[in-house]
């Protein structure tokens, strides 16, 4: 979109990039702590690994594949079980949240589900699928569903009442209301709704690969344990924060800029 | 020819804290006819948005008849535009999939209804905006993309509640001198809510005056057309009607 008052700012990849940075130097700092405070306390690599020893932890398992294999598999689940939670929730959620009646009926419901989300499944989700994938989607659907459930339920509730009274009377009937008004209304909600969800499948997942499965970053974490591998145990640590970083910053920063931000639905960030 | 026709219009509410009822309309009856421009004014709380609301379908009435053509209206309908006075723009649509929205709902090709909404926007002069988001849009432009939306959907009656309130002075008298315009241009039956006494006599060929929920008086303003602020701002005729209509709506 055209904004002459924008002549003013950096070029846009110069802002990118330097918010790019702002965002990689707290880390980076760590890191340095990291590097400095090992050797200099002598910590034994059984307690906390070297960052070389991660390093080469790292050359190690992309060398042989594995890490690639691991990620692949929880990507896998966290996608497909994400999947899957969104599209039952978000139609569940805007139907229920047609009725006023309804909604407040649900909310507590909903809210008292959305906090059991996920981790605390996966007893009764191993007993019911046994160890293995359908367990561990599972746990990643519901870590998704209630939470979105809940967030698309209060997304269409909130909708002013003219914007619902102007489609009708433009002439929508009920598949236009729904897909013209309530469904993008209740998009902010539907986002922060994914955003939190997938939050919690992440940790989720990471927590059944450790018991319910053979492959995976959960299961990669578990099994180093065994042999005292901490600095496997880090690389994976690290590899599961950085992927939850790329997934927000590459996948919902810009959903959100491109629709809800761009409508003027929420304060830019 | 008869549009609109209320008859004994009746609107209790329940207040579900209070448990009681309040009657909002006690017994309205008005008849508009087709190209008719009528303004209603009143006090705060004589029952302005609720007659308003019930026409445009949005709310059940307790009681009596809205006759549009002769036919019992029900729910709300295409044949009854409305301007909020939220504007209710649609956030996520751009300005002319908001004004191409109503022709999108009768099933109108996209083409067809792009060339309909650039029409329209044209009217308003807010051809430039098309593209943008309600939201990059001023109040005043905000507002003109509500009244080009729903005139854009051939509606037999225009219901307006209180469009200009929320836009400044200066902005205000345009869009009151356009609507006029507009209104000649394309006759639409207008029925306009307002509290602004001097609004309503510009505009309108008729003022309602509402008390307490029953019709007071009805003034017939029979000031010439096209209406420009510069030249009636010191007409003897609109000075004496806005006097008079001033007058009620504070005995009211
Ligand atoms: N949903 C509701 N429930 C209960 N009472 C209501 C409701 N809506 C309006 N009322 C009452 O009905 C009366 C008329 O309200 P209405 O909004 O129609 O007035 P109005 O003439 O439009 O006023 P204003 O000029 O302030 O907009 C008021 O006493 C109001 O308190
Ligand atoms: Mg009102």
């Amino acid at each position: 979109m055209p904004h002459d008052i924008d002549a003013a700012r950096p070029p846009r990849w110069l802002a990118s990039a330097g918010g790019a940075a702002m965002f990689v130097a707290p880390l980076l700092a760590l890191v340095l702590i990291w590097a400095i405070a090992v050797p200099l306390f002598g910590i034994n690599p059984r307690v906390f690994p070297s960052v070389a020893a991660v390093g080469g932890a790292a050359m190690e398992s992309i060398r042989d594949g594995t890490l690639i294999e691991h990620i692949g598999a929880s990507l896998l689940r966290v996608g497909l079980g994400t999947l899957i939670g969104v599209v039952t929730a978000v139609p569940l959620g805007i139907a229920m949240g047609v009725s006023p009646a309804v909604s407040t009926f649900l909310t507590p419901l909903f809210r008292f589900f959305s906090v059991l989300a996920g981790i605390a499944w996966i007893p009764i989700a191993t007993l019911w699928f046994g160890y293995g994938f359908g367990a561990i989607i599972f746990v990643i659907f519901n870590a998704v569903f209630f939470v979105v459930t809940y967030n698309t339920l209060l997304g269409v509730s909130t909708i002013p009442m003219p914007l619902r009274n102007a489609a009708a009377s433009l002439g929508a009937g009920r598949w236009a209301l729904l897909t013209e008004v309530l469904l993008p209304g209740a998009l902010p909600n539907i986002v922060t709704g994914i955003r939190t969800g997938l939050g919690f499948a992440w940790r989720g997942l990471i927590a059944a690969e450790m018991i319910a499965t053979n492959v995976g970053l959960g299961y990669m974490l578990f099994v180093a344990r065994d042999f005292y591998r901490t600095e496997v145990i880090i690389l994976g640590m690290i590899v599961i924060g950085a992927i939850w970083l790329l997934i927000d910053r590459l996948l919902l920063v810009p959903l959100e800029r491109s629709t809800i931000e761009r409508w003027g639905m929420v304060r830019r960030a | 020819m008869k549009t609109l026709e209320l008859r004994n219009l009746k609107k209790t509410y329940f207040d579900p804290y209070a448990g009681s009822h309040v009657t909002a309309v006690h017994d309205v009856s008005l008849e508009v006819q087709q190209g008719d421009f009528v303004s209603v004014v009143g006090p705060s709380g004589c029952g302005k948005t609720t007659i308003l609301n019930m026409v445009a379908g949005f709310i059940p009435h307790s009681g009596g008849e809205i006759l549009l053509n002769g036919k019992a209206i029900n729910g709300p309908g295409p044949e009854r535009g409305v301007v909020f006075q939220s504007f209710a723009l649609f956030p996520w649509k751009t300005v002319l999939d908001n004004v191409g929205f109503g022709p999108k709902m009768r099933g109108v090709p996209k083409a067809e209804r792009d060339r309909i909404a650039h029409e329209y926007l044209a009217l308003a002069g807010l051809s430039h905006a098309a593209s943008r988001y309600p939201n990059e849009l001023s109040g005043g432009m905000q507002q003109r993309v509500g009244v080009v939306r729903a005139l854009a959907n051939h509606p037999e009656v225009l219901l307006m509640d209180e469009p200009f309130a929320s836009v400044d002075a200066q902005t205000r008298m345009t869009l009151q001198e356009e609507l006029t315009r507009i209104w000649q241009e394309r006759r639409p039956t207008v029925i306009f809510i307002t509290h602004d006494v001097a609004e309503a006599v510009f505009l309108a060929n008729r003022v309602v005056v509402l008390s307490k929920g029953r019709v007071l008086d009805q003034i017939e303003v029979a000031l010439p057309r096209p209406r420009v602020w510069d030249d009636l701002i010191e007409d003897e005729t609109f000075k004496r009607l806005s006097a008079q209509v001033l007058h009620m709506v504070r005995s009211a």
